[in-house]
């Protein structure tokens, strides 16, 4: 592997000129790619004198597809380009190439890809993590210093946790979604996978700002986010989800019980706290998020862009076999329970109920963010798992998201860190949450426990 | 919550997705799994905590803006003529 990769993105562009740099890229994702399959689609014509940076395919460019891994988007090439892309593209960005993903961000593995599997730079028999799995895996492998993938429950930062790197949910709100294809609007948010927090820091500064055509992007004023990286915890309250780490076993909790210890030896104050509804926090998850995701994917119906069935002889069919045709598995089944729970008769008993349970998780939230400043947990339950193991068990993938989805209910920002490996050699992930906005304490937090454990040096 | 094929079936054509027999029925087992997970929600103490609102969208003036280009759109359509896009008759087809 060039070594100019394994440097952060800040240090490297002092090294070579940034066709060097964008060259040496696209030669690591040659040399890489063909193992670890996190690209679908490469720009090697890619231009750009800055960041050399790939994006999940369900984020709309006009120079590359965008099939969010599904046939039902075969053929599709957007008229436009995705704010987040827009502004890339001011700052000179090179948009290398399009990661893969499970289809339409529905999973935790990227093995529900209708374009094959995304395997881990560690392990290659194990899965990458998903939804943003090819953006997590891109990083990992350092064929590119930063890609862009999308949270609706987790799905930067557990590929960033499974695949050793560093990944950012950005408060919901922070950065403009219009050209992300939306999967659940009360909670979708696009994030940032890096091998630094540092480097994260830079990309969130990049992509961050109210945009006039996203309505709920928020007019919050961008902070500096790179400005305090080198101040340290001292001080600093970090509370212990104990609901969390009561479910924790093995090197799983040892690890853990390591993050904290460094956390305390530079100065903070870490002690348990009390977050009783976070444990309901997948109950409420597939509900909400399958609801919505069962009203969004309705414009996939056959007729304006798309698959549409060769098959269907009346308007009724168009949809339904254009749909059946075009949608995989997993879409399939989140589509059914989200149009279940919206249904007459069970909204009430569903829907209505998990949206009362996720306002209590916000209430509770709110309570342990006034006596601490950030909250701690894994970022997963597990490092990364076969690939295969929970595909035949929906729940058991659900699960994996046990720790990050609440930060998505709640809207907060949250980032996972490489916290060392596990015995098989696979990394682990602390995740540390924060207040609404509150990215720039996020990030002073996550720089002092990776400059403690230098972690992100270890490479694959 | 037990979702039985002919649940299944029901909330199929809601959601416009034909899936033949054998589809449903595991659709069926699959969805009992889940919502019987999803049923602990009903443990949990919610009073006084209503259904989650959003936060108000912001409004803006409503001025005429350009929007996408016929052609922008043909380029992506699977039937298309002469500015429309193209789908089965409606009334008194086949």
């Amino acid at each position: 592997m060039s070594e100019l990769l394994a440097l952060p993105w800040h240090e490297a562009r002092a090294e070579v000129s940034p066709r060097e740099y964008l060259d040496a890229c696209l030669d690591a994702i040659a040399a890489r790619d063909g193992a670890i399959r996190a690209f679908l689609h490469v720009n090697r014509d890619a231009a750009g004198d800055g960041l050399p940076i790939a994006v999940k395919d369900n984020i709309v460019t006009t120079d590359m597809p965008t099939t969010c891994a599904s046939r039902i988007l075969s053929g599709f090439r957007s008229p436009f380009d995705a704010t987040v892309i827009s502004r890339l593209r001011a700052q000179n960005a090179a948009i290398v190439g399009k990661t893969n993903l499970d289809e339409f961000a529905m999973g935790s593995s990227t093995e529900h890809s209708a374009f094959g599997v995304t395997r881990n730079p560690w392990n290659l028999d194990c899965v990458a993590g998903g939804s943003s799995g090819g953006s997590a895996a891109a990083v990992a492998a350092r064929m590119v210093p930063a890609a862009l993938g999308s949270e609706t429950g987790g799905s930067v930062r557990q590929p960033a946790a499974l695949c050793g790197v560093v990944g950012v949910k950005p408060t919901y709100g922070r950065v403009s979604r219009y050209g992300l294809v939306a999967f659940a609007s009360g909670l979708d948010q696009i994030g940032v996978v890096t091998k630094t927090v540092r480097e994260s820091a830079d990309v969130l500064g990049m992509i961050a700002g109210h945009d006039p055509m996203d309505s709920t992007s928020s007019t919050h004023p961008v902070d500096d986010y790179a400005s305090e990286l080198e101040e340290g915890v001292r001080g600093l309250r970090f509370g212990v989800v104990r609901e969390a780490i009561e479910q924790l076993t093995g090197e799983v909790r040892e690890n853990f019980d390591a993050a904290l210890a460094v956390l305390r030896g530079a100065g903070a104050a870490v002690e348990e706290v009390s977050v009783p509804s976070i444990s309901y926090a997948i109950a409420v998850y597939y509900i909400v998020a399958n609801a919505e995701a069962s009203a969004n994917l309705s414009r996939f119906d056959g007729i304006r862009y798309g698959h549409r069935s060769s098959s269907a002889r009346t308007l009724e069919d168009v949809y339904a076999d254009s749909r059946a045709e075009g949608f995989g598995a997993e879409v399939k089944r989140r589509i059914m329970l989200g149009t279940f729970a919206l249904s007459s008769g069970y909204y009430d008993a569903y829907y209505g109920r998990a949206q009362r349970v996720r306002a209590r998780l916000r209430h509770d939230f709110s309570e342990a963010f006034r006596k601490f400043d950030f909250l701690l947990t894994p970022t997963t339950p597990e490092p990364a798992f076969p690939v295969g193991a929970k595909t035949g068990d929906p729940l058991s993938m659900y699960l994996s998201d046990i720790f990050t989805a609440p930060a998505n209910l709640v809207g907060i920002p949250a980032i996972a860190v490489p916290s060392g490996f596990a015995r098989n050699g696979l990394p682990l992930s602390l995740q540390i949450m924060a207040p609404h906005f509150a990215e720039k304490a996020m990030f002073r937090a996550a720089a002092a426990y990776e400059r403690e454990t230098q972690f992100w040096r270890e490479k694959r | 919550m037990n979702i039985d094929r002919e649940e299944a079936r029901r909330i199929a054509e809601l959601a416009r997705l034909d899936l033949d027999d054998d589809a449903l029925v595991r659709m069926a087992a699959e969805m009992t799994k889940i919502l019987t997970y999803i049923d602990q929600l009903r443990e949990v103490d919610v009073e006084g905590f209503e259904e989650h609102t959003a936060e108000a969208t912001p409004l803006r003036d409503d001025e005429p803006r350009p929007s996408l280009d016929r052609s922008s759109a043909e380029r992506n359509a699977p039937q298309w003529t002469g500015g429309f896009f193209v789908v089965p008759k409606v009334i008194g087809g086949e």
